[in-house]
C-alpha cells in the first residue's frame, strides 16, 4: 500500500541518518570511544525526542482542532522544565519525583490553556497561541529566577533551558524512552476516536465517541510524551509545530499513520538539526533549540497566514 | 423502534433564557420540523432531545431508556445528529468521513469488515457522493459537505436523524436536493427525521408536523396547515403575513414580504 512505502521509507531514512550521525561531529577523526560513549547516546536521544515532541504535537493538534498546537508554543514544554528544575532545587534526585513534576506540570499547564482559550467549546486560533505565550512565559519567569538564585554559574542548565541534547545519563534516556514509546502507543491505538475529535466535540459525540473521557487521556498522554521528552533534553521547540503538518502533507491526516509518521519524522528532523549544531560552528555547539526555532519560528508565522487564507489544516 | 418523548423538559442557560416545560413525542417515522423566531429555544431543544445537554428538569425517554444514561455509543446507534457547528479543516477524504459513521458499531479495535465497507458504498450512492468519494472534504463546496454529513448519518443506520438547519449557506437547487434526500430517507428507510428551520414554506412543505417555539414554550405542534397560520405568526413573530394554499393545495405557503407590518 502507497501509506505503508511512506512509512518505510520514514523509517529507512531515519536508521540511514542515525547511522550517518555516528560519524558526524567537530572531532573528523573520532574513536570508537566517542563514537560509542558520546555520540551513539546522543543519537539515540534525538530519536527519542524527536518521536516525542512530533508525537505529542500531532495529538495535540487533532485534540484542540488547532495547526498551531505545540508543546512550545503552548507552554507545555515550559511547565515540564519547570518541574524538572523545581525537582532539582528541592534536592531530589530519584527519577520519580523528577517525572513526576515535569509530567504533573506539563498536564497542569495544558488544563489552563484550555480552559483560558475554550469558551463555549469553541477555541479560536488566537486565543489558545495566546494562552499557551502566556502559561509559557510564566512558566519561563518561574524558571529564571531558579535560575538567578540557584545557577547563576551553570553553564549546563543554561544550555539545557535553551534545548541540547547532551544528557549522558543512560537509566534517564532509557526512562524517557519507555516514557514515549508508552505514549505513542497508546495515542496510537486511540487515533480512530482522535480522527472522529477533529470533527468537533458535539459532533463525536453523536458519532459515538466519549469525548471527555477520551480528551482527558488524551492530553495525559501528550503530556507525558512531552515530560518525557523535557526532562532529558529541555526545552527544544517547533518540532511538534513543523513536523506533524510536514507530515499531514505527505500522509494525509488519518492518525492511525500520522501519529507513527510524525514519531519518524520528529526524529529525523532532531537528527539533522543536532547535526547541524555540532558541526556549524566547530569546535563550539550551538544549543539545538536555537536552531530548531530559527527553522521554527518562520514555519509559524507561514501557517498563520496560511490558515488564514485556505482555512485548510 | 423506540419511541422517543420529552416530560416536563425545562432548561435554562443562566437566567437570561429557559426552555419551559415541554412536553413532545417524537412521531414514529415522521417529518417533524421545529420551528419559531431566534432565540425560542429550536436549537437547545434539539441538543435536549439528541441527548447532548441534559435538561435542568424533565426526563427524555428513548425507549425504555433514560437518553441521558445512555453512553455516547448506544446513543450514537439510535439518534445521528448533524449539528449547525461544523469543523472542515482536517483534509480527510469523503469515504473516511462516512466510515466514521460506522464507529458506534464497531468495538475498540475492531476494523472496518466487508459489511460496513458495503454500507458505506450504500451511502455514497444514496446521496450521489459516489464520484467524491476520494476528494478531501476541506475542498468540496457547501452542498456536496452537507450531502457527505448526511451520508455519515446513513452509513450510522440509526432510527432518528436530527438535523440543525442544514439548508443555510446552500442555494434553492442545492435546498431542493437535501429536502428530498430527507424524505427519501423518511419514507424509503424508515428514519424519524427531526429538523430546525427557519424556512417557514420548507417546513410546511416537507413536514408532516410542525412545532412552533415561542420564547421557551411550545405553542403548538400539528399539521403544518394547523400550525403555520397567520394569527400563529403574528403571535410569536411580530409580523403580518400572507398564508395562502399551494397550487396543488397540499401545504401553506408563507409570503413575508408584500403586507404591511
Amino acid at each position: 500500500m502507497k501509506i505503508g512505502w511512506k512509512l518505510l521509507f520514514l523509517l529507512l531514512a531515519t536508521l540511514l541518518l542515525s547511522l550517518a550521525a555516528l560519524f558526524v561531529g567537530p572531532v573528523s577523526d573520532p574513536s570508537w570511544t566517542i563514537i560509542w560513549k558520546i555520540r551513539f547516546p546522543r543519537i539515540i536521544l534525538a530519536i527519542i525526542v524527536g518521536c516525542g515532541l512530533a508525537g505529542a504535537g500531532a495529538v495535540l493538534q487533532g485534540v484542540l482542532r488547532n495547526p498551531l498546537a505545540d508543546p512550545f508554543i503552548l507552554g507545555t514544554s515550559g511547565a515540564a522544565t519547570a518541574g524538572v528544575i523545581l525537582a532539582s532545587i528541592l534536592g531530589f534526585q530519584h527519577y520519580s519525583v523528577i517525572y513526576f513534576l515535569a509530567l504533573g506540570s506539563a498536564l497542569f499547564s495544558i488544563l489552563i490553556v484550555y480552559k483560558i482559550a475554550y469558551i463555549n467549546g469553541r477555541a479560536p486560533i488566537q486565543t489558545i497561541v495566546l494562552a499557551g505565550v502566556i502559561v509559557g512565559l510564566f512558566c519561563n519567569a518561574m524558571v529564571f529566577i531558579f535560575f538567578s538564585i540557584f545557577y547563576q554559574e551553570s553553564f549546563s542548565i543554561l544550555y539545557y533551558l535553551l534545548g541540547t541534547l547532551t544528557e549522558g545519563d543512560m537509566t534517564r534516556i532509557a526512562i524517557s524512552g519507555t516514557i514515549v514509546a508508552a505514549g505513542l502507543t497508546t495515542t496510537w491505538f486511540m487515533s480512530r476516536e482522535l480522527n472522529i475529535l477533529t470533527q468537533g466535540e458535539d459532533n463525536a459525540f453523536h458519532l459515538g465517541v466519549e469525548v471527555e473521557t477520551t480528551k482527558r487521556l488524551l492530553f495525559i498522554m501528550a503530556s507525558t510524551m512531552v515530560a518525557g521528552a523535557v526532562a532529558v533534553a529541555g526545552m527544544i521547540g517547533f518540532v511538534g509545530l513543523v513536523v506533524p503538518h510536514m507530515m499531514r502533507i505527505i500522509v494525509g491526516p488519518d492518525h492511525r499513520v500520522l501519529i507513527p509518521a510524525s514519531a519518524l519524522g520528529g526524529a529525523i528532523f532532531l537528527l539533522i538539526a543536532d547535526a547541524l549544531a555540532r558541526t556549524l560552528l566547530p569546535p563550539l555547539e550551538i544549543p539545538v533549540g536555537a536552531l530548531t526555532a530559527l527553522v521554527g519560528s518562520p514555519y509559524f508565522v507561514y501557517l498563520l497566514r496560511k490558515k488564514r487564507h485556505t482555512g485548510e489544516f | 423502534m423506540p419511541e422517543l418523548s420529552l416530560e416536563k423538559v425545562s432548561f435554562s442557560y443562566d437566567s437570561s433564557f429557559s426552555l419551559q416545560n415541554i412536553n413532545m413525542s417524537i412521531p414514529e417515522k415522521g417529518f417533524l420540523s421545529l420551528i419559531g423566531p431566534n432565540g425560542s429555544g429550536k436549537t437547545t431543544l434539539l441538543k435536549i432531545m439528541s441527548g447532548l445537554i441534559k435538561p435542568k428538569s424533565g426526563t427524555v425517554r428513548l425507549g425504555h431508556d433514560h437518553i441521558n444514561e445512555l453512553g455516547a455509543r448506544e446513543l450514537a446507534k439510535q439518534i445521528a445528529v448533524i449539528s449547525s457547528d461544523q469543523y472542515f479543516e482536517f483534509p480527510f477524504p469523503v469515504e473516511t468521513i462516512i466510515s466514521m459513521g460506522r464507529f458506534p458499531h464497531l468495538s475498540k479495535l475492531q476494523q472496518l469488515d466487508q459489511n460496513d465497507l458495503e454500507i458505506v458504498e450504500k451511502a455514497l450512492h444514496i446521496t450521489q457522493t459516489t464520484h467524491l468519494k476520494n476528494r478531501p472534504i476541506s475542498q468540496l463546496s457547501s452542498g456536496e459537505r452537507q450531502r457527505v454529513l448526511i451520508a455519515r448519518t446513513i452509513a450510522q443506520q440509526t432510527p432518528f436523524l436530527m438535523l440543525d438547519e442544514p439548508n443555510t449557506h446552500l442555494d434553492i437547487k442545492h435546498q431542493i436536493s437535501i429536502f428530498r434526500l430527507l424524505q427519501e430517507l423518511n419514507k424509503n428507510h424508515n428514519m424519524s427525521i427531526v429538523i430546525v428551520l427557519h424556512d417557514l414554506t420548507a417546513a410546511a412543505t416537507f413536514s408532516q408536523t410542525v412545532a412552533l417555539l415561542d420564547r421557551g414554550k411550545l405553542l403548538t405542534i400539528g399539521l403544518p396547515q394547523e400550525v403555520i397560520t397567520s394569527e400563529n405568526i403574528k403571535t410569536v413573530y411580530g409580523v403580518n403575513v400572507e398564508i395562502y394554499p399551494s397550487l396543488s393545495g397540499e401545504f401553506p405557503q408563507v409570503n413575508y414580504f408584500q403586507t404591511d407590518s
